[in-house]
């Protein structure tokens, strides 16, 4: 395992390219594609927003003010969502380079993170708007924490590289993996402290969600932006799930490579 | 193995850049190899036809420095298979092959392009994909732009898919030969291209021999084998049956299929 990723690391030039054509396809087709990256989350935080907190009258599903936290949780989201589709299909959409390139293949996985990854950066400045505007108006305030909000990213780029390893060839080798992969992700969008905050939710539910790796990396997010305690047995659980899920999906990558490129 | 083994076989040394020992790969016959979830999900009970077969079987050869090495057999000989294998994208159930120093593969010539991008800036990315940096693509590209024609130059900042194939391939050759890469492989490539074309590709291939590279031929046209190659491999139903100059290995196959 070691070995492949020393090779994946010589070979860290070509990453570099293959991110750069990445972005340059995304946004040579349209001088929106950038404001796209942004309006997205914006749009779902306003849509979360107007029910919750308009509607139903329960802003405080999550910390406040609820705008920002929904922000911060849907911004990490929408590179989960993104990066977990893009990766899915990274092999079967790039078969003819894969057929044609004598690469480390896991290389196209994690370009697929990376270049989401960059389109999560991009969308930073948004947040950081909101933050300055609700800090300002005095709704908030930054803590040291903050230093977290880089060990979560680092966390969910482990994460999303080994759940990639494991759908890539798995989607090569059955087709319908995909439309599995849709549902889960729109059912874990609910399953994710997102749009409420972990301690909202029923006790045996909590212990159920700790188990969602994305629990643990979003309470790293946001801790740096609101005064509340930070728990700690999600954020372990997440932070080894992250590494575990790495390690399984590099060692079953391996394990289905020679047959991943029969079927490619 | 037939009356010409002997030639290089079986007795590998230090300078070969290609050695193939006992290699196999082994194919599903049925195109359903595709298990569905559901399929998976219950017990692998796959619905379609286990049957394999192997498209190469036992093949051992060694290919020294600077040979040119014509590959003959009728279709499904595993030829490309082979030609795939050296190239590194398709690993070996059985046996290695290990080949020293990097390979430029003239086998899907356009992979790595895409349509939505102009022709300078798929030049530019998929030059750096192959491994040349910055520096060295920007010194090959007009030589690789002047290769590929006036009316390629014309469009270079075209977006690719409104190329025609014929010039979206001379880009792709002009591409990868200019690639440093001691071993060349090439499948059935010349076969494209207009006659003007051809010729400055078979000139190019020439130039690449003279210097000193070993080419792999895949190629119907006897002409194209004799032309290059000076050893030929013979493959049947994957097994590898002559191996000798390609002259007695082109009579041996015309004979054997006649």
């Amino acid at each position: 395992m070691f070995e492949r990723y020393s090779r994946i690391w010589a070979r860290r030039a070509i990453l570099q390219t293959l991110v750069r054509r990445d972005l340059r396809v995304r946004y040579a087709r349209s001088w929106l594609g950038y404001l796209w990256t942004i309006i997205d989350p914006l749009a779902m935080a306003l849509i979360y927003f107007l029910v919750f907190a308009v509607i139903f009258k329960r802003p405080d599903a999550g910390h406040k003010p609820y705008f920002l936290f929904l922000i911060i949780g849907l911004l990490p989201w929408q590179w989960f969502n993104a990066s977990i589709n893009e990766t899915a299909r990274a092999l079967v959409a790039e078969a003819k380079l894969v057929r044609s390139t004598n690469l480390p293949r896991e290389l196209w996985v994690i370009r697929a993170v990376i270049a989401k990854g960059i389109e999560f950066l991009l969308s930073l400045p948004v947040l950081l708007a909101f933050v300055i505007f609700y800090v300002i108006k005095g709704d908030t305030t930054l803590n040291w924490r903050i230093v977290l909000f880089p060990v979560a990213l680092v966390l969910q780029f482990i994460l999303l590289t080994g759940i990639g390893l494991l759908l890539a060839p798995a989607t090569v080798l059955a087709d319908d993996t995909i439309r599995l992969v849709r549902i889960v992700l729109r059912m874990l969008f609910y399953g994710t402290p997102i749009i409420y905050t972990l301690d909202k939710a029923p006790d045996w539910l909590q212990t159920v969600l700790w188990f969602n790796p994305l629990s643990g990396i979003l309470e790293l997010y946001r801790a740096g932006f609101f005064p509340e305690r930070i728990q700690l047995a999600p954020l372990l659980i997440g932070a080894s799930m992250s590494v575990g899920f790495l390690v399984w999906g590099s060692l079953s990558f391996a394990r289905m490579e020679r047959a991943v490129l029969k079927e490619i | 193995m037939g009356s010409l083994a002997g030639h290089e076989a079986g007795t590998p040394s230090a300078r070969d850049v290609i050695t193939a020992d006992g290699l196999g790969i082994e194919f599903y016959r049925s195109r359903r190899r595709k298990l569905s979830l559901r399929e998976m999900a219950l017990r692998r009970e796959n619905t379609a036809p286990k049957e394999t077969f192997w498209a190469l079987k036992d093949v051992s050869f060694s290919v020294g420095p600077g040979e040119a090495v014509g590959l003959v057999g009728s279709n499904g000989g595993g030829k490309s298979t082979l030609l795939k294998m050296i190239a590194g994208v398709l690993l070996p159930d059985e046996g290695s092959v290990k080949v020293q120093g990097g390979v430029a593969p003239l086998i899907e010539l356009t992979g790595g392009f895409l349509g939505e991008l102009s022709a300078r800036e798929n030049v530019l990315l998929t030059a750096g994909l192959h491994g040349l940096d910055k520096h060295e693509i920007s010194e090959r590209f007009d030589d690789i732009v002047d290769f590929a024609g006036p009316q390629v130059r014309q469009g270079l900042d075209m977006p690719f898919r409104h190329f025609s194939s014929g010039m979206q391939v001379r880009l792709g050759f002009a591409l990868i030969t200019t690639l440093d890469e001691p071993i060349v492989l090439v499948d059935e490539v010349l076969a494209v291209g207009d006659r003007a074309f051809r010729e400055k590709c078979y000139q190019r291939m020439e130039d690449l021999l003279s210097q000193g590279r070993t080419l792999f031929l895949v190629s119907h046209s006897e002409a194209d084998l004799r032309r290059f190659c000076t050893r030929g491999l013979y493959l049947q139903s994957g097994r590898l049956v002559a191996d000798g100059p390609m002259e007695d290995v082109l009579e041996q196959y015309n004979a054997s299929s006649a």
